[in-house]
């Protein structure tokens, strides 16, 4: 773990110990039993954030989850379970966790918005069944019993806030590991996550898993906290306004949980005290909740960037030294990297591609050009995984990999990127390429980012200008180190000198990284500098294929270029 | 007699800049030519002019009036219409009920069906089964049912067949001869300048070439090096 | 046996309102493609401004056409929303507005309302509209089933039939080449969210008096007719009424049994896992980012 990873841990540590003994120490038992309740809020928000907020998907039900918590505590303390509370919380927790994987499954692979739907139909459910069961020891007014040494108002608080620390930490832990930057890639675009390898539905379900477990937990302490619970504390509305405040505040990072938490229960407490409904507060997470997302940002996201600001002013650290050289290619056969044979697509009645063979053989670089509509994107599609259907094969280092998913060929050796940049502005640039490219040492990551002139690694890629977030594609894919990567138009919005600079690194990627480049391009001075061979494709079908000098002059060509023969229209 | 002027044009596409600094005049009677390789920005450059995409700087004017910053739907009431690439029938729908959802009133389809009598036997099938060629036809159709003044066409001739692009390229001439301002963006150059009167050649978002079209039609060689590159051209 | 037919006839209501819904959730995804959460709430707002209207004392009839009107400025008002920051927004931001409205109607619902203080719902439609085998059928199963299935025709026959219907199929399916076509994009949207938000009130009008009758129950009603939606893929409008009166009976069904009566309320989250499931045979994930 770098050091760098730790300061915010530590910061957190920090925090949570000096404002532990400022609230136990100085403030009324009232503000403790308060400042309690906005613990388990903000537990309960973390819960939440790391769905909603990191990987994307509306979950509606994370306070049925805290029911499933609250509802296993309750039932270990009338049983009278050894281990005591802390353990029943943990217990509580991975109670919901089935839960979490049951609901998530199947809206795994369809539209988001379905999730939405199963998750609130699920409070509902739940709701109707928590009314009917009651909680355990409800009607006899049993309740949870504390451990001796958190027992009073100052003890639960300590406890409460154990968990918090406890959990934020990991998480912060989990956010810089690469399932993180994982849950970040799904929820910016799942085809490019899947075309990095990822397996988009155990990415979500881990989130899914995750998630309930940390709600199940703040069930668990709000069962410490009342003592006795009703349905009403875990209704399909209470899971609403969570949802309303983690979006206002951005809870999948430590902060905005605890804003969320301290907002949640400082609104119901001022219009209490101003004697008006307490229930507007939830009003005015309602506004907040639209208006960070007709922004695009919520209020941690927007913290975060200023405090980013700050630091950014400082200048910025030199580039690693492009002494160290990417390490050797793995040993190379003269064979074939990629070929497809026969290959067909047809989107309703319209063929776009029709019967291509072509082959990109180890170590070359081959240019694929064509006019608009020739089925370039259809083949790099095709080859990549993400079409339902072709007919024909593609075979990667002479074995078919028809039927696999596109993460699947990924990880066999197929690499792609995008005709728009699709990388996840929350990541720094190093580590989107640990994510892309597994994980590499620091010193690869600098040595290959500077091959490219891409800046320092510890940039975050929202700073990035669009023509660098390219090159950043570009960097990705190679770092993974793949059989073959097919790069689709990587230097369109580039300028002429940037351009010819971009084909001469894309000519070096089979010598340094040993991957062969199907290289998709409509920039002729950068197939010239770059491809030693190209295949026109016109119509969906291959009209000529060789070297660029034989090619480009091919009367064919040109006249799939030109339209007509040049000359023959000419009235 | 329209006149649309487009002076110092920028367009951006995600916060690059894909069109800059162009300017154009284009007025009744003429097509205007709008030629270059792919990704040069024609097609981002006829998107700002309508409304598509928003437009980072520069000024487009309508007979006077600037509409750089309007909605599509008010600069189609000032009289521009764009025929976008890809043939954007609304597949769903017949024909008929396409050119019904562009026409101001019944005679438009009529007028419609003249121009391309060979959509009147399609009418009832769903836009999304026509041929290419028809499509095309009808999106053009459509468009002219609105009454524009000025026709903006993108990539006409695209993935059809020669005889096909032979027959929209006269209808378009007849079409700019009764009045019509046109703006062909085309990557087949050669047709297109057949039937031209004024060319533009946009090369990385610039204007590289603008003059009339038989000049560049008679120079085959500059044709060549603006759609292949090489020869001539910075260090190939 | 005739406890079983009386029960199943009695969820024909609830069913009949949750198809009406269901065809209005799939009429605002197919045109404005937004999955609305809201939906019940704006119905709830209407229902609720003609429950106050007739404990004030006003006519039943005034009080009515108050809460229509009140349900359509609603829908509007949420359709303006919509449009004027979300329109290029992704489906699922679009569907996470509207549940954070929903929290915020549901919040300014209940204070205006007085919480769970208990409201005179009047029967709009009271009595029994015939006997059938020896069970009742009220008016207002009648009225909700007659209604879902008038709107899902008048909706059909206005889509296929008229311009503006035109214009919105021309809409829905390529936004911006109708607008380029001088299609007025902005004012059909809020037709739409109109129409929907009046019809919706209607349906809850009915469907109120049988239900716990405050202001978060109702607006929650969204549940079952999305639902039924899905159903119908959020496509048919047929099978999306048939679905929402399916959902109905089994309801209905469920509550002559002792043991299972108070586990109505899983029955749509039942049904979505279902379909849910049937849907996954073979599907690959969602690909479309």
């Amino acid at each position: 773990m770098k050091r760098a990873s730790l300061r915010p841990v530590l910061a957190i540590v920090v925090a949570a110990v000096v404002a532990g003994a400022i609230i136990t120490g100085l403030l009324p038992g009232y503000w403790t039993y308060l400042a309690t309740a906005v613990l388990i809020s903000a537990v309960a928000l973390q819960g939440i954030g790391l769905v909603a907020g990191r990987t994307g998907m509306i979950a509606l039900c994370q306070m049925s989850f805290a029911g499933v918590g609250a509802w296993t505590v309750g039932f270990l303390n009338v049983g009278g379970a050894p281990g005591g509370l802390a353990v029943w919380i943990v217990i509580g927790g991975l109670a919901a966790v089935p839960f979490g994987v049951a609901i998530g499954l199947p809206a795994l692979r369809l539209r988001g918005i379905n999730l939405a739907i199963v998750t609130l139909g699920f409070a509902t459910a739940f709701d109707a069944i928590l009314a009917t069961i009651t909680f355990p020891g409800q009607t006899r007014f049993i309740s949870v019993a504390r451990p001796a040494m958190f027992d009073g108002d100052g003890g639960y608080f300590v406890f409460a806030l154990l968990f918090y620390v406890a959990l934020a930490v990991a998480l912060e832990f989990l956010a810089r590991t690469r399932l993180g930057a994982i849950w970040l890639a799904v929820r910016h675009s799942e085809r490019a996550a899947a075309a990095h390898g990822i397996s988009i539905p155990r990415a979500k379900l881990s989130a899914f898993a995750i998630s309930a477990f940390i709600a199940g937990i703040s069930g668990g302490l709000l069962a410490g906290y009342l003592g006795t619970l009703v349905a009403d504390n875990f209704s399909m509305m209470q899971s609403l306004v969570l949802f309303a405040v983690s979006t206002m505040t951005g809870a999948q990072f430590a902060e905005g949980a605890l804003i969320g938490g301290i907002l949640a229960v400082a609104f119901p407490e001022i219009l209490r005290r101003l004697d008006l409904g307490q229930d507007i507060g939830n009003l005015l997470f309602a506004i907040g909740a639209t208006q960070a997302l007709s922004a695009g940002e919520a209020m941690s996201e927007t913290l975060r960037r200023k405090v980013r600001g700050f630091r950014g002013a400082r200048p910025a650290a030199p580039h690693p030294g492009v002494a160290i050289a990417p390490p050797a290619p793995p040993p190379r056969h003269q064979g074939v990297a990629l070929a497809t044979r026969e290959l067909g697509v047809r989107y309703g009645t319209v063929v776009a591609l029709h019967g291509v063979d072509l082959t990109v053989p180890e170590g070359a670089v081959v240019g694929l050009i064509g006019p608009n509509g020739a089925g370039k994107s259809t083949l790099i599609d095709a080859v990549a995984g993400f079409l339902h259907a072709y007919s024909g094969s593609v075979e990667l280092g002479g074995r078919a990999v028809d039927g696999q998913p596109a993460h699947v060929r990924a990880r066999n050796g197929v690499r792609r990127t995008w005709q728009t940049t699709r990388i996840a502005p929350e990541l720094t640039v190093g580590d989107y390429l640990r994510l892309a490219g597994g994980d590499l040492p620091e010193e690869q990551v600098g040595a290959i980012l500077s091959w490219i002139d891409c800046p320092h690694p510890d940039t975050p890629v929202a700073s990035v200008d669009a023509g660098t977030r390219r090159l950043l594609d570009v960097a990705g894919v190679v770092a993974a180190r793949p059989k073959v990567v097919l790069l689709d138009e990587p230097a369109a919005g580039q300028s002429y000198d940037e351009t010819l600079k971009l084909g001469r690194r894309i000519a070096e990627i089979p010598n340094l990284f040993g991957c062969a480049v199907l290289l998709v391009e409509h920039d002729m001075d950068l197939v010239r500098a770059a491809c030693s061979e190209i295949t026109v494709l016109d119509f969906g079908r291959v009209i000529a294929a060789g070297p660029p000098a034989v090619v480009l002059e091919d009367p064919r060509v040109r006249k799939a270029y030109l339209g007509i023969e040049e000359g023959s229209a000419a009235a | 007699m329209t006149r649309l002027v487009v002076s110092g044009l920028r367009v951006d596409r995600a916060h690059l800049p894909v069109v800059r600094d162009v300017s154009l005049a284009v007025e009744s009677g003429r097509i205007s030519v709008l030629l270059g390789a792919n990704g040069a920005g024609k097609t981002t450059l006829l998107e700002g002019l309508s409304g598509v995409i928003p437009v980072a700087g520069g000024t487009i004017e309508i007979d006077g009036h600037d509409i750089h910053r309007a909605r599509p739907g008010a600069r189609v009431a000032a009289g521009l219409a764009h025929v976008e690439q890809g043939r954007t029938v609304f597949r769903q729908l017949t024909t008929d009920e396409n050119l019904r959802a562009g026409a101001c009133a019944a005679s438009d389809v009529a007028a419609a069906y003249e121009l391309f009598p060979e959509l009147l036997p399609r009418r009832d099938v769903p836009a999304g089964l026509l041929s290419g060629g028809e499509q095309q036809m009808l999106v053009i159709a459509r468009a002219l049912a609105g009454r524009p003044k000025i026709l903006l066409i993108d990539e006409m001739s695209a993935g059809l067949a020669p005889t096909i692009v032979r027959r929209l390229m006269a209808t378009v001439r007849r079409l700019a001869d009764q009045g019509l301002a046109v703006v062909l963006v085309e990557q087949f150059a050669v047709l297109a300048l057949g039937v031209g009167d004024r060319a533009y050649v946009l090369r990385r978002g610039e204007i590289v070439y603008d003059g009339a079209c038989a000049a560049l039609r008679d120079a085959p060689d500059m044709l060549h090096q603006l759609y292949l590159g090489g020869s001539g051209d910075g260090p190939a | 046996m005739n406890a079983l037919l009386t029960s199943v006839v009695a969820g024909l209501t609830g069913g009949g309102a949750y198809g009406l819904l269901g065809v209005c959730a799939v009429f605002t995804y197919r045109l404005v493609a937004v999955v609305n959460f809201t939906a019940a709430a704006i119905g709830t707002t209407g229902t609720f401004v003609l429950v106050m209207l007739y404990e004030a004392g006003a006519p039943l009839w005034l009080a009515m056409a108050c809460g229509l009107v009140a349900g359509t400025v609603a829908g509007i008002a949420i359709g303006l929303v919509m449009t004027a920051w979300f329109a290029e927004s992704s489906a699922s931001t679009k569907a996470a507005v509207t549940v954070a409205l929903l929290v915020g109607i549901v919040a300014i619902g209940l204070r205006l309302t007085g919480g769970q203080h208990p409201h005179h719902f009047p029967d709009l439609f009271p009595g029994s509209a015939m006997r059938l085998a020896g069970v009742e059928l009220t008016f207002s199963s009648l009225l909700t089933i007659g209604l879902g299935v008038v709107f899902t025709v008048l909706a059909e026959t206005f889509l296929t039939r008229t311009r503006m219907g035109l214009h919105l199929r021309a809409l829905s399916e390529r936004p911006m080449a109708a607008e380029l076509i001088g299609v007025p994009v902005r004012r059909l949207a809020v037709l739409v969210w109109g129409i929907t938000g009046a019809v919706t009130t209607f349906s809850l009008m009915i469907i109120a008096p049988q239900r716990s009758p405050d202001f978060a129950s109702l607006s929650l009603l969204v549940v079952p007719a999305l639902a039924a939606a899905l159903i119908g893929l959020f496509r048919s409008f047929w099978i999306t009424l048939v679905g929402g009166i399916m959902i109905g009976v089994v309801e209905g069904t469920m509550s002559v049994f002792p043991g299972l009566s108070q586990y109505r309320g899983a029955v749509p989250f039942l049904i979505i896992l279902a379909v849910l499931l049937w849907l996954q045979r073979g599907a690959r994930w969602d690909e479309a980012r």
